[in-house]
């Protein structure tokens, strides 16, 4: 009877359920005989709406504005903070689906307005369509972190793509890095094999008789020579590919590689005039476009100069981006970044020591944080130490402390311009504390671990996570064998360990939307390293070290726990995708920033998050908050 | 009984308008209809167990002797909750042409309520949604003056409905706020519904649409109503006071 000759309505109650999850899955008809049956309530701040195990829940309260708190009171009257909901959130579902009493005491902390939607409205939309039981029944479901994931991914690809503005701009006389490698007519197939070993090239230009290059031997050839039983001792011309196809080195990229394609071949001699000035493969444009992270990886393993090596970061940028837009994990995503941070490191280090002369004594390069649990982002400073073999003799050792301080400056300095910031806190190798032989090491972790101050705690966590970098790896193995030995067997050090963990407390939820930091420049941002990531990392050190776990990333020290049973199964799962939730938001972030040539950092602005990644982040919250209680209980911890 | 706004004139005759009136003899009306369902209001019912009716009128101005509705929202409160599926809303075509003015107020035009009814053909409806409820208003007393000369004009008689006004209980509220902290009454607080709404951090409607300001004016009572509650106020009579419609109170 009402509403007739009804003028067409803007139904803000509508709306509202329409912009909130897991109403915005309604169909148009589901949603309007649902908005029908609501009804709208207000409870000023400080209203008990629930008692625990005493109120009957006839309604689902979805907060249209406001927030409640939710928490649980023991029988000694002591109130524990379960949770605050905000906006958008809702009440009540639980004990709904239970058809039981409230689980929870529930507190309005705002003067709250409410959407209730009855009891049998709900259970009806429930029937129409299951994403709605399954919202609510499935905490950080799998196919809601999918698609949380899947609308991170299409925010990053909205960016610019530039790489392929390259294509079309760039001669392919630029990708020119060397003069082409070049033997005479009548070599053996054995000798022009080695000489593609000494000049570590993948292709040899065959020299004909009048001087210009008659055709072009490449790795395939000799692979193709080998497997069919070809004499090595045979001319290489008898396994060349000729005539040696060629472009002019004012050519475009896009039509080397359309010339490449057309012939199906993957090596091309620039020209210019006459004369050949190099040899560039498919692999070369690849690099250039950023395109595959293994190119990336075999451009920096063939850089002959620490100078070649400072332009890599960037790439390695656009390597990162490809693989989010192919719908790589973060655990994959910083795994490449770690390998091939890793190789610029070897790769860095390697020609340093050609540089510097060989060590007087066996060295290790030792990554740690971010670097030593392979968890590297954007925003990466170096956290990195040094440890030397034993010298059995003094002027051994002064010698291995000159040597080291030089090369260790000269290191840190290096890769501050390939693009990894030095670490504010000074925790490098070129700081004399963080360099020094196997036996001072054990001597610096056995004092860490026997006589734990907070602030020798607070100091040495990243130090828990090292890991070998390049050199000596027997040197890293056995003093992460030394440590892992004592700390499994020195519960107090572990004790301290898990304490410090509990002092990064995760953000509750979001309330009114929300939990940002109040103050300063990075008003209205979230810290996702500070406040989200970091419980995790703790969490997976301690209780690692705990169980003689050796592994330093995150993610596998999860695994080995779940493995092993240290941890409920469910939990570490949990804890494993939200984590990895966390991280992906963290690389698409930084990601963002560095194509709007912004400095990467970690904050977060909530407000530019889908309601869908509130969603998740919120529960990834709840999941850290999980695993410090498992903490507290597992170290019976006393906490304020 | 220092306020301007806590005592009416009008208590006693208005109480005795509906309760000393002599059963209708003659044909019912819808407005009899309405009116006879007024009889059995207790003023000591609590304030959860009453059943409100907010609206709101838009006009073509603000003359009842002169100008007309142009379109009527109303909801429904059931216990201090609105009930979304109990909403009223109609366009009204008014017999004088719609003035440009009003227009560009409420965003009416005459193209729209070209296909309107008349208001003689919606009132029945309208009054039959009232059926006798308490009526809730923001500055009541002109959507009333407007709603009692329609139906005075067709049915002879006016509705007998008691009104609250959400502006008078807005004022009551803020004074018993500012008494607890200090005796000066600010004067420059604005009243409007959406000033006030505002201020009040109220989930925000468009204003200016009938539904809409009535909607707005629904979560404010219950707003008040509820903060009001939370000071001790029970009962209908108790609430009455500050909120009474200076013509149309109990």
């Amino acid at each position: 009877m009402t509403e007739q000759n009804a003028p067409v309505d803007r139904d803000l109650v509508r709306e509202f359920l329409q912009a909130t999850l897991p109403f915005s899955e309604l169909d148009a008809t589901a949603l309007d005989r649902l908005v029908r049956q609501c009804v709208i309530d207000f409870q000023p701040a400080g209203v008990r709406l629930f008692r625990r195990d005493i109120t009957e829940v006839d309604a689902l309260s979805v907060i249209q504005k406001g927030g409640v708190k939710l928490f649980a009171q023991d029988e000694s009257g002591r109130i524990s903070l379960a949770d605050y909901r905000g906006e958008g959130a809702c009440l009540g579902a639980m004990a709904l689906f239970k058809n039981a009493k409230a689980g929870l005491d529930a507190e309005t902390v705002e003067d709250t307005f409410f959407v209730k939607i009855p009891r049998d409205a709900f259970f009806e939309a429930v029937a129409a369509n299951p994403a709605i039981p399954r919202y609510f029944l499935k905490s950080l479901s799998e196919t809601f972190t999918t698609k949380a994931f899947a609308e991170i991914r299409q925010r990053s690809s909205e960016a610019p793509d530039e790489s392929n503005l390259y294509l079309f701009s760039l001669q392919v006389g630029s990708l020119v890095e060397r003069a082409p490698a070049m033997v005479p007519f009548g070599l053996t197939i054995q000798n022009a094999a080695r000489e593609m070993l000494r000049q570590s090239v993948g292709s040899l230009l065959i020299q004909g008789s009048s001087g210009a290059a008659c055709g072009i031997i490449t790795d395939t050839d000799i692979r193709k020579a080998v497997a069919l039983g070809i004499d090595m001792q045979a001319p290489a011309e008898t396994i060349m590919t000729a005539p040696l196809e060629t472009i002019a080195e004012t050519a475009v990229c896009f039509d080397a590689l359309i010339a490449m394609m057309g012939k199906n071949i993957h090596h091309l001699a620039i020209t210019s005039g006459e004369k050949i000035i190099g040899v560039i493969t498919s692999h070369d444009i690849m690099v250039l476009q950023g395109r595959s992270p293994f190119a990336v990886f075999r451009e920096v393993s063939t850089r002959s100069t620490i100078e070649g090596l400072y332009p890599m970061r960037a790439k390695t940028c656009r390597v990162a981006r490809t693989l989010v837009e192919e719908g790589a994990r973060a655990g994959n995503i910083t795994r490449i970044l770690s390998i091939i941070n890793d190789l610029v490191l070897q790769r860095l280090l390697e020609l340093l020591l050609k540089e510097l002369g060989p060590p007087p004594v066996k060295f290790c390069w030792l990554v740690m944080g971010s670097e030593g649990r392979r968890e590297q982002t954007f925003a990466t400073d170096q956290d990195n130490a040094l440890v030397y073999a034993d010298c059995s003799v003094d002027y051994l050792e002064r010698a291995a402390e000159v040597y080291f301080e030089a090369f260790t400056a000269r290191a840190v300095e290096h890769l501050a311009r390939c693009g990894f910031p030095r670490c504010p806190g000074d925790m490098m190798a070129s700081n004399p504390r963080w360099r020094k032989s196997l036996s001072a090491w054990k001597q610096t972790f056995d004092h860490w671990i026997s006589s734990p101050e907070p602030s020798e705690v607070m100091h040495s966590t990243i130090f828990f996570d090292f890991r070998a970098g390049p050199g000596e790896k027997s040197l890293a193995d056995e003093l992460r064998s030394h440590i892992t030995g004592r700390c499994a067997e020195n519960d107090i050090f572990l004790r301290h360990m898990a304490q410090d963990a509990m002092q990064a407390r995760p953000p509750l939820s979001f309330f009114k939307n929300i939990v940002v930091e109040k103050n300063g420049e990075h008003k209205n941002t979230l810290d996702i390293k500070a406040r989200g990531l970091l419980p995790f990392m703790d969490f997976a050190r301690v209780m690692a070290l705990r169980s003689g776990i050796r592994q330093t990333s995150t993610l596998e020290r999860l695994a080995m726990l779940k493995a092993g049973e240290h941890l409920p199964g469910d939990l570490a799962q949990e804890a494993m995708e939200a984590f990895e939730f966390l991280q992906q938001l963290r690389l698409v972030h930084q990601m963002d920033l560095l194509d709007r040539n912004l400095e990467p950092n970690n904050r977060i602005d909530p407000a530019r998050l889908t309601a869908l990644e509130k969603r998740t982040l919120r529960d990834a919250f709840g999941v850290a908050t999980a695993l410090q209680s498992h903490l507290k209980e597992a170290f019976s911890l006393q906490m304020g | 009984m220092g306020s301007p706004f806590s005592l009416s004139r009008l208590w006693g005759q208005t109480f005795g308008q509906v309760f000393g009136q002599k059963a209708s003899t003659g044909p019912a009306t819808p407005v009899s209809v309405n009116n006879e369902a007024c009889r059995g209001l207790d003023q000591s019912l609590p304030l959860e167990d009453c059943v409100f009716t907010v609206f709101d009128t838009e006009l073509t101005g603000l003359n009842p002797a002169k100008d007309e509705i142009v379109s009527i929202g109303a909801v429904r409160i059931r216990n201090l909750q609105i009930i979304q599926g109990e909403r009223f809303h109609v366009l009204v075509k008014p017999e004088m042409p719609l003035p440009k003015f009003s227009t560009l107020i409420h965003r009416i035009t005459p193209e729209r309520i070209g296909q309107a009814p008349a208001l003689a053909q919606v009132l029945p409806d309208f009054l039959a949604f009232l059926n006798g409820t308490l009526l809730v208003g923001h500055y009541v007393e002109l959507d009333m003056s407007f709603l009692s000369a329609a139906c005075k004009r067709l049915y002879g008689q006016a509705p007998a409905n008691p009104c609250l006004d959400t502006m008078l209980l807005a004022m009551s509220w803020q004074r018993r706020l500012q008494s607890a902290y200090c005796d000066q009454f600010d004067q420059s607080i604005s009243y409007t519904l959406g000033s006030l709404s505002k201020r009040l951090g109220l989930p925000a409607f468009p204003s200016h649409d009938a539904m809409h300001d009535a909607m707005q004016t629904a979560y404010l009572f219950i707003y008040l109503t509820q903060k009001l509650r939370a000071m001790g106020i029970r009962t209908l009579r108790e609430l009455h006071r500050p909120a009474r419609s200076q013509s149309y109170g109990l």
